[in-house]
C-alpha cells in the first residue's frame, strides 16, 4: 500500500516538451467541444443535446444520478456507442464517430472500475498492451519498447518492478498501471469511472495528488463519481447532468456540496438528523450473533450481536474482512473457527441455499457479478429465490408465471424500481434500479437477517436515498440487517449500531450519537494494540 | 441550449443509418433460422413439387428428425445450465447395443431391457454430472472422457452387431405408425419436448437452472444448490440420449457399435441453431426443434435433389459453424443493444 505521507509523484518538469498534446498550451478556446449530443435507446432519452467543452489540463468533474446520461457521454467520446446527433471536435477537428481507434489517436483514455487488465500479464506487458512494440528477429524487444512505459511508470508513482504481475497488485496500484498505460500512449485526456470506490484513503490520497500533477503537465482529466466531496474538492470545473440534459456548469468554488446534490436531484435530501429512528431493545436473546468466528488471516476474531429490527453497521477499510465475515455466515466460506448464533441457538450453515432456508439473505458486494443474471428478465431476477410462493397449484412443482408477474409488479412498485416492465432484461436497468431489484429479491422470502454489502456503490443519490428507506422500512418490520459499507456517511446516516473492522478484528464499537464519520474513519486505522495504549 | 437543438438536425442525418443497421442485424439474427428454414421448404417445394412437396416426404422428414431431436433437447438442458455433453452420441450408441442385449443375450422382457437401459443413460449423466461438478474437471473433458471409454466398454461387450434374437415387438416400437400414418418416434419426440418445454420454462427446476446458466455466482449466492441443478441437467441429457439409443436399435433391428455417434454433432449444430432462434443466443427448446428441423429439411432436399454424398458432411459442418457464429452474433449484439 502507498503512503501518503511521503510525496511519491515526482513529474518530470520537462514532461510538457515530451507530450505533445501539452505543447500547444495555453491553447485559447476549449481543446474538446461537444456540441448537441443526442442519443436514444428504445425510445428512452440517454443524452439530449449536450453541449460541453473540455479545456487542456483541467480537471472536469461529471455528476449525475446514474440513468442521467454520464456513461453515453463517455461512450460516445470512446467511440463505442455512436450519437444519433450533434458533434464532437477535438482541436478543431471532427472526431469520427463511433471509433475507438479515432478516440485514442485524438488523446482520449478511458479507466473503468473495471480495470480492463490482463490479470496473469506483468504491468509492462500490460501498459503496451495493444501498442507496436519493437522487435527483433520477429522478437519483442521489452528493454526498447518499454522505454516510454518507464518513463510513465515513474511519472505514476509505480513502486513495484515492472514485472510484477498484476494479480498480485492492490487495486489503488492498478490504477496506477492503467493510468500510466493512457500515459504511454499519450493521453491528454484520460477519463476515470468513480476511481476511488474500492482504494484506501491512503490511495485515494495518492491518485489525487497524481491528477494535480497530470492536470499541471495538461493532461486534462473528466472525473466521474458520486463521491460528490472528491469532485468538488479536485474540479476545476464541474458539470451536472440529469435525464440526459447539462442542468448545472459550475466553476471552482460556486458550488458546494448541498448545491450539487440540489442540481443531481432536484430536491433538498435529508440527513440523519431528519429521521427519528425507534430505538431497537437490545435486551433477551440477540436474533443473530457471532461468537470468535474466524478463517485464515482476512478473518481473526469476530463477535457481535444483532437485534431483532437492528440495523448494525460494518465499517472499516476494504480488505478489513467484513465482507469475509459476511461470507462466512451466508455458508459462502468454510467456518474455520468460532460459531454462529440464531435466537441463541447455535446455527450450523452447509451452504448458501441452507443459510437461505434458515432466513438469512445476502445482497452481494459485486451486483453484476454476484447478483444479478443480467439476459433474465427483471421479474425472473426478483422471484428467484424464493419460487414456491408461486406455484400455480401449492404443492405441485409448476410456476405459475401471472403469480409471479403480480408479485414482481408488486415489488417494483414498493421499492419504486424505474423500469419500462417487469418483462424487461435487468441489464437495460441502471446500477441503483439493479441494486433495488436485487433487495427485492428477498422480500418474500422468510428472511430474518438481511446482510447488504455496499448497497449504494455506484449507485445515484437518488437511489441510494430509496435504497437507505428499504433497508429502514425492512428493519421496521423486524428484520435483523448487517449494512457493510466503505461509505461511512452512509453508515453514519443508516446504521443504528456500528462495529468498526481492522485486519479481520473488531475494533470497536459506536452507538446512537457516537456514529460520525470522524469515529468510524479514526476506527478503521486503528488496530487493538493501538486501540489499547490509547485507552489507557 | 437552444441554438444547439436547432442545429442538430442537419448534424444529424449522415449517422441516422447506424441503429437502423443495428435493429436490422439483430432482426436478422432472431429469425434468420427461421427464415431459412422457410425459404428452404418453400424452394424445395417449387423446384420439387411432387417429391418434396408430399406428405409422405414431410413424414419421413419428421420421423428422421425425431431421433435427433430428442438426443438434441437433452444436449439443450446441459447448455442451458452452462456446461457441455459431448458424450450423448457414445450413450446413444451404448445403450442402443445394451438394450439389444439385454432382450437378445439375456433374455429380458422389453419393458424391463428398455427400462434398465434409460437407468442406464440416466446413471451415466449424473456419472458426467458428478465428475463436472464434484470432482470440477472441464464439461469438455469429462463428457469426452466418459464417452470415449463407453465406446471401449461397449466394444468389450459386442464387437458385432446383436441382430439374433431381438424381438418383432421391438422393432416394431420404431415402425408403428398408430395415428395418421404418423410413426411412433415422432410422438415420442413430441412428449419429450413438450415434458423438456415444461419442466425448462413452468417449473422451479427450469428456473434454476436458467438462473444457473445465467450466472453461476449469483444463483448460488440466492440460494439455489447449483451442483444439484447442474446434475438434473447432465442426467436429463444422460435419459434423452438413451431413449434415442434405444429408438435408433429398434429402427435398426439390431444393436451397432457406434451406431448413434454421428448424432453428437447434429445435435450439437441444432441447439446451437436454436439458441439463435427468437432469442440472443440463449438456449431453448422450441429452438432446438427449430434448428433439428433446419437440418432434417436440409438432409431431405440434398438427396432428393441427388446431391453427392459428400454433400452431407459439408452441409453438416457448415450448419454448425454458421449456428455458433449466429448465436454468438445474437448474444454480442443483445450485449450492446
Amino acid at each position: 500500500m502507498l503512503t501518503s505521507s511521503s510525496p511519491i509523484i515526482r513529474v518530470a518538469s520537462n514532461s510538457e516538451q515530451t507530450r505533445p498534446g501539452a505543447a500547444a498550451r495555453p491553447a485559447l478556446g476549449p481543446w474538446v467541444e461537444i456540441r448537441g449530443l443526442g442519443k436514444h435507446f428504445a425510445g428512452e432519452v440517454a443524452l439530449d443535446s449536450v453541449d460541453l467543452d473540455i479545456m487542456r489540463g483541467e480537471v472536469h468533474g461529471l455528476v449525475g444520478a446514474n440513468g442521467a446520461g454520464k456513461s453515453t457521454l463517455i461512450r460516445c467520446l470512446a467511440g463505442v456507442t455512436v450519437a444519433d446527433r450533434g458533434t464532437i471536435r477535438v482541436a478543431g477537428e471532427d472526431l469520427r464517430p463511433g471509433s475507438p481507434r479515432a478516440a485514442e489517436r485524438a488523446g482520449f483514455a478511458f479507466i473503468h472500475q473495471e480495470l480492463n487488465l490482463v490479470p496473469h500479464f506483468s504491468v509492462l506487458e500490460n501498459m503496451l498492451l495493444g501498442v507496436p512494440k519493437v522487435t527483433r528477429l520477429g522478437l519483442i524487444d521489452w528493454k526498447r519498447s518499454g522505454a516510454g512505459a518507464r518513463l510513465a511508470a515513474a511519472k505514476v508513482g509505480m513502486r513495484v518492478p515492472l514485472d510484477t504481475r498484476v494479480s498480485e497488485l492492490s487495486i489503488g496500484e492498478r490504477w496506477l498501471v492503467m493510468i500510466g498505460k493512457a500515459l504511454a500512449r499519450n493521453a491528454a485526456l484520460i477519463a476515470m469511472d468513480e476511481p476511488t470506490a474500492s482504494l484506501s484513503a491512503a490511495e485515494t490520497d495518492h491518485l489525487f495528488a497524481l491528477i494535480r500533477d497530470l492536470s499541471a503537465s495538461g493532461v486534462a482529466i473528466l472525473y466521474v463519481s458520486h463521491r460528490l466531496d472528491e469532485v468538488l474538492d479536485l474540479s476545476d470545473r464541474i458539470t451536472v447532468l440529469r435525464d440526459g440534459v447539462i442542468v448545472d456548469r459550475s466553476e471552482r468554488g460556486r458550488l458546494d456540496k448541498a448545491g450539487l446534490i440540489r442540481a443531481i436531484v432536484g430536491h433538498d435530501v435529508q440527513t440523519r438528523e431528519d429521521r427519528p429512528r425507534p430505538l431497537v431493545t437490545r435486551t433477551g436473546t440477540p436474533l443473530f450473533s457471532a461468537r470468535n468466528v474466524g478463517r485464515g488471516h482476512a478473518v481473526k476474531d469476530v463477535s457481535f450481536d444483532l437485534w431483532r429490527g437492528e440495523i448494525l453497521g460494518f465499517g472499516g477499510l476494504v480488505g478489513a474482512g467484513r465482507t469475509e465475515t459476511a461470507r462466512l455466515a451466508f455458508g459462502v466460506d468454510r467456518l474455520e473457527r468460532g460459531h454462529f448464533e440464531l435466537e441463541g441457538a447455535p446455527l450450523r450453515i452447509r451452504d448458501e441455499a441452507d443459510a437461505v432456508q434458515k432466513g438469512l439473505a445476502l445482497v452481494p458486494e459485486e451486483r453484476r457479478s454476484q447478483g444479478l443474471m443480467l439476459d433474465q428478465s427483471v421479474a425472473f431476477n426478483i422471484t428467484i429465490a424464493a419460487l414456491k410462493p408461486f406455484e400455480a397449484v401449492p404443492g405441485l412443482p409448476f410456476l405459475s408465471s401471472s403469480k409471479m408477474r403480480s408479485a414482481a409488479n408488486r415489488l417494483v412498485k414498493h421499492l419504486q424500481i424505474k423500469t419500462p416492465g417487469v418483462g424487461t432484461r435487468i441489464a437495460g436497468l441502471s446500477g441503483g434500479n439493479q441494486q433495488k431489484a436485487l433487495i427485492a429479491r428477498w422480500l418474500d422470502t422468510n428472511m430474518r437477517v438481511l446482510i447488504i454489502d455496499e448497497p449504494s456503490r455506484g449507485v445515484d443519490i437518488g437511489a441510494r436515498e430509496q435504497i437507505h428507506d428499504a433497508i429502514r422500512d425492512l428493519a421496521k418490520t423486524g428484520v435483523g440487517v448487517i449494512l457493510i459499507s466503505s461509505d461511512v456517511e452512509e453508515l453514519a446516516l443508516v446504521a443504528d449500531r456500528v462495529i468498526v473492522l481492522h485486519e479481520g478484528r473488531v475494533t470497536g464499537e459506536l452507538t446512537g450519537a457516537d456514529i460520525t464519520e470522524s469515529r468510524i474513519v479514526e476506527l478503521s486505522y486503528l488496530d487493538r494494540a493501538e486501540l489499547a495504549g490509547a485507552e489507557s | 441550449m437552444t441554438s444547439s437543438t436547432t442545429a442538430a438536425p442537419e448534424r444529424a442525418t449522415a449517422r441516422t443509418g447506424a441503429p437502423m443497421r443495428r435493429a436490422i442485424l439483430v432482426f436478422i439474427s432472431r429469425y434468420a433460422t427461421l427464415i431459412g428454414l422457410l425459404a428452404m421448404i418453400f424452394f424445395f417445394s417449387i423446384n420439387a413439387p411432387e417429391t418434396f412437396f408430399s406428405r409422405a416426404n414431410f413424414i419421413n422428414i419428421l420421423s428422421q428428425a425425431s431421433l435427433t431431436a430428442i438426443i438434441a433437447a437433452g444436449l439443450t438442458y446441459t447448455l442451458v445450465v452452462g456446461e457441455f455433453d459431448l458424450s450423448i452420441g457414445y450413450v446413444g450408441s451404448f445403450v442402443g447395443l445394451m438394450v439389444a442385449g439385454f432382450m437378445a443375450k439375456a433374455g429380458l422382457p422389453i419393458p424391463v431391457a428398455i427400462g434398465l437401459a434409460l437407468l442406464i443413460g440416466i446413471g451415466l449423466g449424473l456419472v458426467n454430472g458428478a465428475l463436472v461438478t464434484k470432482v470440477r474437471i472441464n464439461a469438455v473433458i469429462a463428457t469426452l472422457g466418459v464417452g470415449t471409454m463407453l465406446s471401449g466398454i461397449g466394444f468389450s461387450y459386442s464387437a458385432f452387431p446383436i441382430a439374433m434374437g431381438i424381438p418383432r415387438a421391438f422393432t416394431n416400437i420404431a415402425l408403428g405408425r398408430p395415428l395418421f400414418g404418423i410413426p411412433n418416434p415422432v410422438f415420442v419426440m413430441i412428449a419429450v419436448l413438450a415434458v423438456l418445454w415444461t419442466i425448462l420454462n413452468k417449473t422451479e427446476m427450469g428456473q434454476r437452472m436458467q438462473a444457473v446458466g445465467s450466472n453461476i455466482e449469483a444463483a448460488r449466492l440466492s440460494g439455489i444448490r447449483v451442483d444439484r441443478v447442474k446434475m438434473f441437467a447432465f442426467s436429463v441429457a444422460g435419459f434423452c440420449a438413451a431413449l434415442t439409443g434405444i429408438l435408433l436399435t429398434s429402427l435398426l433391428g439390431s444393436g451397432t457399435l457406434g451406431a448413434a455417434d454421428g448424432y453428437l454433432l447434429d445435435a450439437f449444430a441444432a441447439v446451437f441453431l436454436g439458441s439463435a432462434t427468437m432469442r440472443e443466443g440463449q438456449f431453448h427448446i422450441l429452438g432446438t426443434l427449430v434448428g433439428v428441423l433446419v437440418l432434417a429439411v436440409g438432409f431431405n432436399g440434398l438427396s432428393i435433389f441427388g446431391a453427392p454424398t459428400y454433400f452431407q458432411p459439408i452441409f453438416k459442418g457448415g450448419v454448425l459453424v454458421l449456428a455458433v457464429g449466429l448465436s454468438t452474433l445474437a448474444r454480442r449484439y443483445a450485449a450492446q443493444a
